[in-house]
């Protein structure tokens, strides 16, 4: 047991979703015998549901701050459409209906944060208002009618990585290169914080690195292999890599910056951040901003995936995502959650999903086992709470509190933790927790 | 401490492809590249096990139609051997999406498709014709892809020129001119609604010009009159607002609804604002809307029997098992990218004079107008 904590490094509790993850995975593939790990529905499941992740990333930081945003949905229909349209009926070139879209994303945003953050409407209400207005313009504009996209969107919503080079590889090379850069990467922060640790007079034994790094190689190369080996012409998907690319520039901003700090100490404490000098209105501003283009990024990507632009697009969207949020280990008071997380949280919905439907069970009985799951996991956290004990999310802040403390470690290595864009598994960060100074404005509240 | 969330995942990634290792990965995957090539019409050139796997993908179940649609494709579809898989996305196009993915996975060698909306399956309907899936549409156009064998469905049009006729009809036996009417639309996200109301509109516009009909609201635009999702609910707001409006001195004398859930929408509206009932269309005959008419409620429906529709899917499914060519389809459609086969059938216009004939086969709607 001592040697199991060495390697994983403490306590087993906190990755009680990213266990039930793999767990459902595998016993998924074992029910369905051996349809769930393929690597076309892995590829499907990446793909078709890249759009509730990239708005649980947005939505994350909405509710860290303790606001909701029930606008994500028509906005991202809204965006879709506007795309679909000046691309379609007016004739521009793809790319300039993309740029279209994520500004009129980002100006949405704008116009969200403007109500909450300088006239001070909630959150919930201006979205509720916002989920409207969009809502109607879609139907509006589109006139209520279905509006094709051109090929090019196509490739971002579903489409794959070239193929190139030697075939003695059997799997898609593209991705083969994203997988070797990805174990490369782990493999050299693994050494990197090993000698950081002996730098600093911890005790770091050889074989613990060593073990760590040959698990960590196992799994970089299963998962490559397994987005990898598909149907020739199909690789990791490109919305994957685009929402992985999103999730490592997320997890940076919200974990390494100072403006994530702000994120985290607005939703903890509004007045003592304020207090503390946190510009609470900017902060405000900026987060709904960047979940309205977040949304914008997700539009497009699904009407790239269904080759047209819909009236009724974006519908209960963003329950999807608030659901995978919360699942992931967010407080619905605001102040805690994690963009790694939520991405945990989207994809034990994505995978739960896939799965039933593999075993042929109906959307009606899936919703119902999707509402339990959502119930249960966070009574989880509730019931770990009330029992005295740290919550899952208690463990993550102590640990953090003590390494903070004692080393400094983690700022003076910006870059440690963040995920290598090809480890497309959920690869939750021990250090993702909210600074200490929030943690003791909360104690003090 | 960093990575040791990381290297839990390691470990249960591991023991799982442990687990899995005759399961997962390379299965299905060494096509050789042919049945790429060719989407679409390839499909099952040589035809596929008796006993295969026929995904079937409907909507929704929120209607009585697509309600007996799940129940008869799984009964026949059985019957005739294979092992159905039929699963509906409560009118979620992602939902959708991932069935059909799903469905695909499963190793179905056909899917019968009835879309939620028809233009936006088209990179989800590609995979399938790589997989070398035949692709069936039911009951509504899919549109925007190449990857679609065959279209099965009532004709649309023809069902809209019914509904105006009989509308029409109705109106002439109930007393003279000028009538007073209102125009309803389905929902604009199925590609059949704008059908309809064409169909409809072709009968009703002449007599709209010579001033035998009135639209008294002046909405006679599909876009005005469309009902959002196929939405009672909406429907019945709608027709609150125009009894309110436009009618609070008049009589409204009839309504063109393009569907039974609809019309009975808008003779509770009617209803509640003391009008008398006008005469209303519909569609589907649902069981509600039998007795409606059984009553002398509702003045017709047309019957697209979805026993018909599934028989005619089933019959195509069963030549493509046996690798035969497809029976000469009745028409073409555009759909955007290419000319599709359509084989369309012949809906029955119901009312309370013909009822109990058209449903002589039907117990259970034959009790309904008895009882």
């Amino acid at each position: 047991m001592k040697t199991i904590k060495q390697i994983f490094g403490g306590n087993l509790q906190q990755y009680t979703m990213v266990l039930a993850l793999a767990l459902l995975a595998i016993i998924f593939n074992v029910v369905s015998d051996g349809r769930m790990l393929t690597s076309s529905n892995i590829q499907n499941l990446i793909s078709g549901n890249a759009y509730v992740l990239i708005l649980a990333i947005g939505m994350v930081m909405v509710i860290v701050i303790g606001q909701i945003d029930l606008s994500v949905g028509s906005v991202a229909g809204f965006v879709g459409m506007v795309v679909a349209i000046t691309c379609t009926n007016y004739g521009w070139p793809w790319w300039l209906g993309l740029l279209t879209g994520l500004a009129t994303g980002a100006l949405i945003g704008a116009w969200h944060g403007f109500w909450l953050a300088k006239i001070g409407i909630p959150g919930f209400i201006t979205t509720l208002a916002g989920m409207m207005i969009f809502r109607g313009l879609v139907i509006w504009i589109s006139k209520s009618i279905s509006v094709p996209v051109p090929d090019q969107f196509q490739v971002l919503g579903a489409g794959y990585l070239p193929e190139w080079g030697p075939a003695w590889t059997g799997m898609n090379n593209s991705t083969l290169l994203l997988g070797i850069l990805a174990g490369g990467w782990f493999v050299a922060s693994q050494l990197r914080h090993r000698s950081h640790a002996l730098a600093r007079g911890v005790e770091s034994p050889l074989w613990v690195a060593l073990v760590r790094i040959a698990l960590i190689l196992a799994v970089v190369g299963y998962v490559t292999w397994l987005f990898g080996s598909g149907r020739p012409g199909t690789s990791f998907p490109i919305p994957g890599l685009i929402l992985v690319a999103l999730v490592v520039i997320y997890h940076v901003i919200t974990q390494r910056t100072r403006f994530g700090r702000h994120i985290y100490a607005v939703g903890g404490n509004k007045a003592a951040a304020a207090l503390s000098g946190v510009n609470t209105a900017r902060t405000y501003f900026l987060v709904m901003l960047n979940m309205s283009f977040l949304a914008a990024v997700a539009g497009i990507l699904f009407v790239g995936r269904a080759t047209a632009a819909g009236p009724s697009d974006g519908t209960m969207w963003e329950l999807d995502a608030i659901a995978a949020v919360f699942i992931g280990g967010a407080a619905v008071s605001g102040g805690i959650g994690t963009v790694v997380g939520s991405m945990v949280g989207g994809l034990v919905m994505a995978v739960l999903n896939s799965g039933l439907m593999l075993m042929g069970v109906g959307a009606d009985q899936t919703q119902v086992i999707k509402g339990l799951v959502l119930l249960a996991a966070v009574a989880f956290d509730v019931y770990n709470k009330q029992q005295g004990r740290p919550s899952i999310l208690g463990h993550l802040m102590r640990s953090f509190g003590r390494d903070a403390t004692s080393t400094k470690a983690a700022d003076r290595e910006p870059q440690e933790s963040v995920e290598v864009p090809a480890a497309t598994g959920p690869v939750v960060d021990a250090a993702d927790t909210m600074p200490e100074t929030v943690e003791a404005a909360r104690r003090e509240s | 401490m960093k990575f040791r969330t990381a290297s839990v995942l390691v470990t249960a990634l591991a023991a799982s492809l442990a687990l899995t290792a005759c399961g997962g990965g390379r299965e299905g995957t060494t096509d050789d590249g042919a049945s790429q090539m060719a989407s679409g019409s390839a499909a099952a050139a040589e035809g596929f096990a008796p006993d295969a796997t026929i995904g079937v993908a409907l909507p929704w179940l929120g209607t009585q139609n697509w309600k007996e649609a799940e129940v008869m494709f799984t009964e026949q579809l059985t019957e005739a051997g294979f092992s159905p898989l039929v699963q509906a996305a409560d009118n979620k196009v992602p939902q959708q999406q991932q069935q059909i993915e799903a469905m695909i996975e499963q190793g179905a060698k056909a899917i019968v498709v009835g879309p939620v909306d028809g233009t936006q399956l088209g990179s989800v309907l590609d995979k399938a014709a790589d997989a070398g899936v035949a692709v069936i549409g039911y009951d509504r156009l899919i549109e925007n892809t190449d990857a679609v064998d065959a279209i099965v469905q009532f004709g649309s049009v023809r069902t809209g020129e019914l509904q105006g006729q009989s509308l029409l009809d109705g109106l002439e036996a109930s007393g003279e001119g000028p009538y007073n009417i209102e125009l309803f639309g389905g929902g604009p996200a199925d590609p059949n609604a704008p059908n309809f109301f064409t169909g409809a509109m072709s009968v009703l516009q002449p007599k709209i010009d010579d001033g035998t009909l009135v639209v008294v609201s002046g909405q006679t635009d599909f876009t005005q009159v469309a009902t959002q999702d196929w939405d009672n609910s909406k429907a019945q707001a709608r027709m609150d607002s125009l009894l309110s409006g436009f009618y609070a001195d008049k009589q409204i004398d009839g309504v063109l609804s393009p569907n039974d859930g609809i019309a009975r929408a808008i003779l509770t509206s009617s209803e509640q604002a003391g009008q008398d009932l006008p005469i209303v269309t519909g569609l589907d005959a649902e069981n509600e809307s039998i007795v409606s008419i059984a009553a002398g409620e509702q003045y017709s429906t047309v019957a697209k029997p979805t026993q018909d529709l599934v028989a005619k899917t089933v019959e195509l499914i069963q030549a493509l098992q046996k690798g035969e060519d497809l029976p000469a389809a009745d028409e073409t459609a555009d759909n955007g990218v290419k000319e599709v086969d359509v084989y369309a059938l012949s809906p029955v216009v119901v009312t309370l004079d013909n009822a109990a004939e058209v449903f002589a086969d039907d117990p259970d709607r034959l009790a309904l107008l008895e009882g």
